[in-house]
């Protein structure tokens, strides 16, 4: 419980003198409320917070963020909770700061291609404001349709597209800061190169760690006149592996590199029909640009996939076409469900090269325990999405599924790669962070910490490994509300 | 605080393991190893000797320069450690100078997409650690897009990995982010791994000059709506007029040629092949003695109109569409006086400028701190802070950056 004399305080911050008629306040502790802000998309963790508070300016966040630090009370920041490793769980009792009220896009300035938004804005709000001007905001979350720019910029959020298009880190030029201590300071600037430290990278992908963001430069992008998707059916993950190498080492870039092995399509194919080829290994290339160069790239692209072996070759010029093709890729995840009643979904990610290597050894692993894992990547940027198959009903198999879904991300490790490609750590990955860094790479990260929130009330217990309590365990994938109501699709 | 420290002290000391030398009443060591760099700063901090991490020492104004008692010298740490060029990935050396780095890479076709000065001397520790960056950063961004990992030795010892070897990585903070462009002050960068690009094929380069800077700004303008594939749009300002340097990836077979021509005839500019790269261009700035020169940064169609007002104070000027300006202004008392009204407007019209070369006068003008856009901000007490926690003693580049 959280003292009233603070309840008061945080209610003055954001209602003024009083809340008014047809007004809800902007403090909420009801338990009953509260409920909707326990969890994110990880949703095995989940922690009541003490009060949620909903402000409607920096200013109001700032006078938060000082009553919390007056108190010593932590806070959590949430955009719209779609994040997958428990980055907006809140602290148990502590303050979760909505950002649902502040949701304006500020400022468009289409002559120097910046968006300046609040927080709580939705990802894809931002391209629906400038597309009529021919561009749009590149980061494409498969939430995008429900997760806001404040998250984005907490977990780096990456999408298909970030091969070619970079990450929020590569689309954020500055950005105003609510500190811990509740002091207001500006990173960066709409031009580039602002002096000093580059405080907006550090803190993009930062998990809440360092500060709350209010308000948010944003680089946008301008539309390629032409979009194709490639479509091509492999005997072998082997195959259509070297596809992706080659199209790599003949000079493109493509727009979007996915893969599905057998057990991933068969699900697709099961749930939402798009018509795959039925074979061990689909390879899906988007290619965007002039018209000129999508077309001998998509030639170039086809005789490579053909080289390596491939049976069937597809090409989708139509937003329809490209819309099928794309719409069994989307539902891979969700799809499981048809195939097996419980799953885990990792993130790791390979260098491409050892893509062949960590599958046959992830096989060996699958078979060891005897559990299926079925295979989505963004393969260009060797990015894996396992899923480990289980039945939960089945004594025992669900942690010999949680064990098998680590020993993947270590997996990775080994292998020259990271725990985490587009999820973040948060409360999930916490350990795996002592697999991948050393003691001194994690304190040399806590100076930067310790700069930026001595106290540590930013988002506490996040991001950093800790000693595991004794029978806490980690968790399978149960689907997030927003999935389960057809919202949002998890990618 | 020990005067000037000896070499053979400082060799016996680390048990001859990293080389010393002293070269005109400077002590000069070149560590070849993360662990002799380790070693080294260990060692100083312990002294409290001061220390001014060197490359190869073509920006050594820029930053402000350090006060030091030790120089560290990066270029034993030079190499290109492994060139993955299936994965578009390369680990190099913090001491190997860009160029050669550029050369290895070029063996597969690829190359780091940047292109900065002095390329032949600098190093790629350098190059980072002053964020320099040129005409490419149009099309592939800057080294804050391109570095993906690093290796970095704090002040103390701690020897501590950022980032890894993949492209696409969310796991902990950004470190490297902090050092691309922090002067050394932060931590020494030993190693780094980038992203790679394929070498452009069929790259033209063209220099564009219009009547008035109406012409020029409406064929920025038409290039940025179009499809063409442009790798750098530089504007270069001299006494003589404003012109304009475009590299575009053209193959012959396709239309961009056409298009190009058209875009420039309606906009009344006259197109010539090159006359020198456009890295020559930004270079020739720093040829003439006693010059003042400044990094200037600002929205992108502000560029035009300060390359014209560098112009009418006197200076010449290149600058990168993207809104990074170099500028450099005679070094009389009268000159700094315009230069100084320029850096007013820039920073009023929300961009910032750096000081990178001063002249003789300089030093009696009144120039403000290094990070006065950060002052402005309020957020240098929190670069303070971050340099505190990395280097408490200021053992590194003491001086550097404003004096951060």
């Amino acid at each position: 419980m959280l003292p009233a004399k603070m309840i008061a305080a945080l209610q003055a911050a954001v209602d003024g003198s009083g809340v008014q008629v047809n007004r809800q306040s902007g403090v909420i502790t009801a338990a009953s409320q509260m409920q909707t802000y326990e969890c994110d998309g990880l949703t095995n963790f989940r922690a009541m917070p003490g009060a949620v508070v909903l402000p409607r300016s920096a200013e109001q966040v700032q006078a938060v963020v000082r009553i919390c630090s007056e108190y010593g009370v932590p806070f959590v920041a949430r955009g719209s909770g779609t994040g997958l490793s428990g980055g907006a769980l809140p602290a148990e009792g502590g303050v979760l700061i909505g950002f649902s009220r502040m949701n304006r896009i500020l400022e468009i300035d289409i002559a120097n291609q910046r968006v300046v938004v609040e927080p709580g804005v939705i990802n894809s709000h931002v391209t629906d404001a400038v597309a009529q001007h021919g561009y749009f905001y590149a980061p494409d979350p498969s939430s995008q349709t429900v997760c806001t720019i404040g998250g984005n910029v907490a977990e780096n959020a990456g999408g298909a597209h970030c091969l070619k298009y970079g990450f929020t880190t590569t689309h954020v030029l500055g950005m105003d800061v609510v500190l811990p201590s509740g002091e207001l300071v500006t990173f960066g600037s709409k031009a580039v190169d602002a002096p000093g430290y580059d405080l907006t990278g550090v803190f993009v992908g930062s998990e809440g760690t360092l500060g709350v963001a209010t308000r948010i430069v944003l680089g946008i992008v301008k539309r390629p006149e032409t979009v194709e998707v490639l479509l091509a059916a492999f005997d072998s993950v082997a195959q259509a592996a070297q596809s992706v190498s080659d199209v790599i080492a003949a000079g493109m870039l493509p727009a979007a590199l996915e893969m599905m092995d057998r057990l991933s399509a068969k699900a697709s194919e099961a749930a939402v029909h798009p018509n795959y080829p039925v074979c061990e290994a689909l390879l899906l290339i988007e290619l965007d640009g002039g018209s000129s160069e999508v077309e001998a790239e998509a030639r170039e692209a086809a005789a490579i996939c053909e080289r390596n072996g491939a049976w069937e070759i597809r090409r989708a010029k139509t937003a329809e076409e490209r819309g099928l093709i794309w719409k069994g890729r989307k539902a891979a995840f969700a799809a499981m469900g048809r195939i097996s009643p419980n799953y885990i979904v990792q993130d790791g990610v390979i260098p491409r090269t050892a893509l062949p290597k960590v599958l046959e050894a992830m096989q060996r692993m699958s078979d060891e325990v005897g559990l299926r894992v079925a295979n989505v990547f963004h393969a260009g940027d060797g990015n894996l999405h396992p899923m480990v198959l289980y039945d939960r009903e089945i004594a025992g198999q669900e942690d010999l599924a949680m064990d098998l879904s680590y020993r993947i991300l270590h997996l990775c490790v080994d292998h020259g790669g990271s725990i985490t490609g587009e999820h973040g750590v948060g409360k999930e990955k916490q350990e795996a962070m002592g697999y991948m860094f050393s003691e001194p790479d994690l304190d040399t990260m806590k100076r930067v910490r310790a700069a930026f929130d001595p106290r540590g009330l930013a988002n506490p217990d996040k991001l950093f490994p800790r000693p595991r309590m004794c029978g806490e365990k980690s968790g399978p994938y149960v689907p997030h509300p927003l999935e389960t109501a057809g919202v949002a699709e998890f990618f | 605080m020990g005067g000037v420290v000896r070499a053979e002290e400082l060799r016996v000391e680390l048990g001859g393991a990293v080389v010393v030398r002293e070269d005109e009443g400077r002590t000069i060591a070149s560590p070849s190893t993360t662990d002799e760099v380790a070693a080294l700063l260990r060692l100083c901090s312990a002294k409290g000797l001061r220390v001014e991490v060197a490359g190869a020492g073509t920006k050594r104004e820029w930053g402000g320069g350090a006060e030091s008692d030790v120089v560290l010298e990066t270029r034993a740490l030079r190499g290109v450690r492994e060139h993955s060029w299936q994965d578009l990935t390369a680990t190099v050396g913090a001491g190997t100078p860009w160029a050669e780095m550029q050369r290895v890479l070029a063996a597969h076709g690829q190359m780091v997409a940047l292109d900065p000065l002095w390329e032949q001397r600098a190093t790629v520790g350098g190059v980072l650690a002053t964020n320099d960056s040129g005409a490419w950063r149009l099309r592939y961004g800057s080294a804050r897009d391109l570095v993906i990992g690093m290796t970095i030795v704090l002040a103390d010892g701690t020897i501590a990995k950022t980032g890894g070897k993949v492209v696409k990585n969310v796991a902990g903070y950004d470190l490297h982010k902090l050092m691309i462009g922090a002067f050394g002050t932060l931590g020494v960068i030993t190693e780094v791994t980038f992203r790679l690009h394929p070498l452009p094929r069929d790259l033209r380069s063209f220099t564009i000059r219009a009547p008035d800077s109406g012409g020029l700004a409406t064929l920025i303008d038409s290039v940025r709506r179009s499809h063409l594939l442009t790798e750098g749009l530089q504007l270069r300002g001299t006494q003589a007029g404003l012109s304009l340097d475009i590299q575009l990836i053209a193959p012959v077979d396709r239309d961009h040629l056409t298009l190009f021509d058209n875009l420039a005839a309606a906009a009344q500019c006259a197109v010539e092949p090159a006359a020198e790269t456009a890295r020559a261009a930004r270079e020739s700035l720093f040829v003439q003695p006693d010059r003042l020169i400044l990094k200037a940064t600002m929205l992108p169609q502000d560029v035009i109109p300060f390359a014209e007002e560098a112009v009418e104070k006197g200076g010449d000027c290149v600058a990168q569409t993207v809104g990074v300006l170099l500028a450099s202004f005679p070094g009389d008392m009268l000159s700094l006086k315009l230069a100084e009204e320029f850096r007013y407007h820039v920073g009023s019209q929300g961009g910032s400028t750096v000081l990178l070369k001063r002249t003789a006068a300089s030093s009696v003008v009144e120039w403000s701190a290094h990070v006065s856009e950060g002052d402005r901000s309020r957020a240098f007490p929190l670069m303070r802070e971050i340099k505190r926690r990395f280097d408490p003693e200021r053992v590194l580049n003491r001086g550097a950056m404003g004096g951060v």
